[in-house]
């Protein structure tokens, strides 16, 4: 894939049993399934309440290796606040979320959100190189990427030879990549994304787009984005749940339940 | 020890009346001033005056009492001090749970420290009628230093709650994602007693020298004195703004690692 997002990549969409070919600004869908490996991400009866205020309200819902799962809903649905749940940024006032099966607040915190990466809708760079944003979530845990490694994952976001950028001086597509790089860093077994592309302009966000899809596929992790977007969701998620006051009305393939998109 | 009270209300008091009265006739004169330009103050200035002299009248005869009790009533005067300074600093820790007690600790850690090392190196006499007021500006000064960090630290976090929660989503410690701010908390704290040193002498004669000198000591050693004096504080408002902060560092999130303390909450 062109970090550019010239060009055309190849996707799997593991529940439709679909391969997708695309090509930027046209998404096309091909058949045969990749057997399905990783973690099985899953929200059991989610629920937050705050101030009395029930802003995640009993959402059940499974995301499985190598799908992308969109949200979408109006302002203040509770996109944001079930995204936030699934890596315990927030803490649910009912029910829990199973990594594979496993209760995810048996997990140490800083374990548990190495593993459920994140990517938020500002990039929330660090002072200073890129290189040194990239190597930020293994040095938490006392470990040093070599600079090979910098070097891959800037190649993989289409950001090469990056490395010595001062990230004061990237746009703010290049500011997001770099952001995914960073959560790419921890090697995460799940992927979150909290409206990536709202702050981007429209190459941006394709670029952006086709960086999550490609990423999806290759790692098989499973992938919960919200987007308001409903065209960006039909675009590149597998299934899609909309919600509203905080409730899940509507989980489906994407083509059936943006139908009109 | 009351027929001392009696003694120095007929001889130090009259007079001090005396000049009181002289300096409520200047700041009549001045209200009256105030009023040729449009400017009606007369009742304000007239409460302010009475409040004032009648306060300060009702401290000094209380001190009076005091600075003639046992070491132990003095220490009991600085405990009461720490805890009217708590209530007071603890204003400034909205949204972090159990506000008095972290400004109390922090107060009492920096004021504590440093009351006793001046006792162990005899630069206080272990005499309440020298260890209430000079505690008693260590204690300001820690309080004013512990509302400083405080209030540093909290804007810092809640202007930064983006920057902090992607460090957490990132895996780091809730210590390595809010350093930055602790450390501009501190040194906040720090920095109007680091300028009160360096303008010591040259921009203003502190109360203690003033008050030494013109008690008959030498100016010299009044200077150094005053010097000490000042360095506490300083070291007094170091420990009590780190202390402060590590304490809402600590309670601003949750065992979850959870960021708590968000702009507008109120708990």
């Amino acid at each position: 894939m062109s970090g550019a997002g010239e060009g055309a990549i190849v996707l799997r969409a593991a529940d439709r049993g679909a391969d997708l070919t695309w090509t930027t600004g046209e998404a096309a869908r091909v058949a045969a399934a990749r057997p399905r490996s990783g973690l099985m991400l899953e929200a059991r009866n989610l629920s937050r309440a705050v101030g009395g205020r029930v802003v995640v309200d009993d959402v059940s819902v499974q995301v499985r290796p190598g799908e992308i799962l969109a949200v979408v809903g109006p302002s203040g649905a509770g996109k944001s606040s079930f995204l936030r749940l699934l890596n315990r940024l927030d803490e649910p006032t009912g029910g829990t979320v199973l990594l594979d099966g496993e209760d995810y607040r048996t997990i140490p915190p800083r374990d548990l959100r190495r593993r459920v990466g994140m990517v938020m809708q500002t990039a929330w760079l660090l002072p200073g190189t890129v290189a040194a944003n990239i190597g930020f979530g293994p040095r938490q845990r006392g470990e040093n990427l070599a600079a090979a490694e910098v070097a891959a994952l800037l190649e993989r976001v289409g950001l090469p030879g990056y490395v010595d950028r001062d990230v004061g001086n990237l746009s703010g597509g290049e500011a997001q990549r770099v952001s995914v790089a960073r959560t790419l860093a921890n090697a995460p077994d799940a992927l979150l994304l909290d409206e990536p592309t709202s702050a981007l302009d429209e190459a941006s966000a394709r670029g952006v787009e086709e960086l999550v899809v490609g990423l999806v596929d290759e790692r098989r992790v499973p992938c919960v984005i919200v987007t308001h977007n409903k065209a960006q969701a039909a675009r590149i998620a597998t299934r899609v749940m909309v919600m509203a006051a905080g409730k899940p009305v509507e989980i489906g393939p994407a083509r059936e339940v943006l139908h009109d998109c | 020890m009351i027929a001392e009270l009696l003694s120095s209300l007929s001889s130090d008091v009259m007079m001090g009346l005396a000049q009181a009265a002289g300096a409520i006739v200047l700041c009549a004169a001045v209200v009256a001033l105030c009023r040729r330009f449009g400017v009606h103050v007369e009742r304000e200035a007239a409460i302010s005056i009475g409040r004032g002299l009648v306060q300060m009248v009702m401290v000094g005869v209380v001190l009076a009492l005091l600075l003639h009790g046992s070491l132990l009533i003095g220490a009991l005067i600085l405990l009461l001090m720490t805890i009217a300074a708590a209530v007071t600093a603890a204003r400034r820790l909205k949204g972090v749970p159990g506000p008095v007690l972290v400004a109390f600790w922090a107060i009492l850690a920096g004021s504590g420290v440093v009351i006793a090392a001046m006792l162990a190196t005899s630069a206080l006499k272990p005499d309440i009628a020298v260890l209430v007021p000079v505690g008693s500006m260590i204690i300001a000064n820690a309080m004013n230093a512990c509302a400083q960090a405080a209030e540093r630290f909290r804007a810092e976090i809640t202007a930064h709650v983006g920057q902090i929660e992607a460090g957490l989503a990132l895996g780091a410690r809730p210590a390595a994602t809010v350093a930055p701010y602790v450390q501009s908390a501190v040194y906040a704290s720090l920095l109007p007693r680091l300028d009160m040193l360096k303008s010591l002498g040259l921009v203003w004669i502190p109360g203690v020298m003033a008050g030494m000198v013109l008690s008959g000591v030498s100016p010299t050693y009044a200077g150094i004195y005053q010097f000490v004096i000042v360095a506490m504080i300083l070291a007094a408002s170091g420990i009590t703004g780190m202390v402060a902060v590590l304490f809402m560092r600590q309670r601003s999130f949750s065992p979850a690692e959870q960021l708590i303390l968000r702009r507008g909450q109120d708990a």
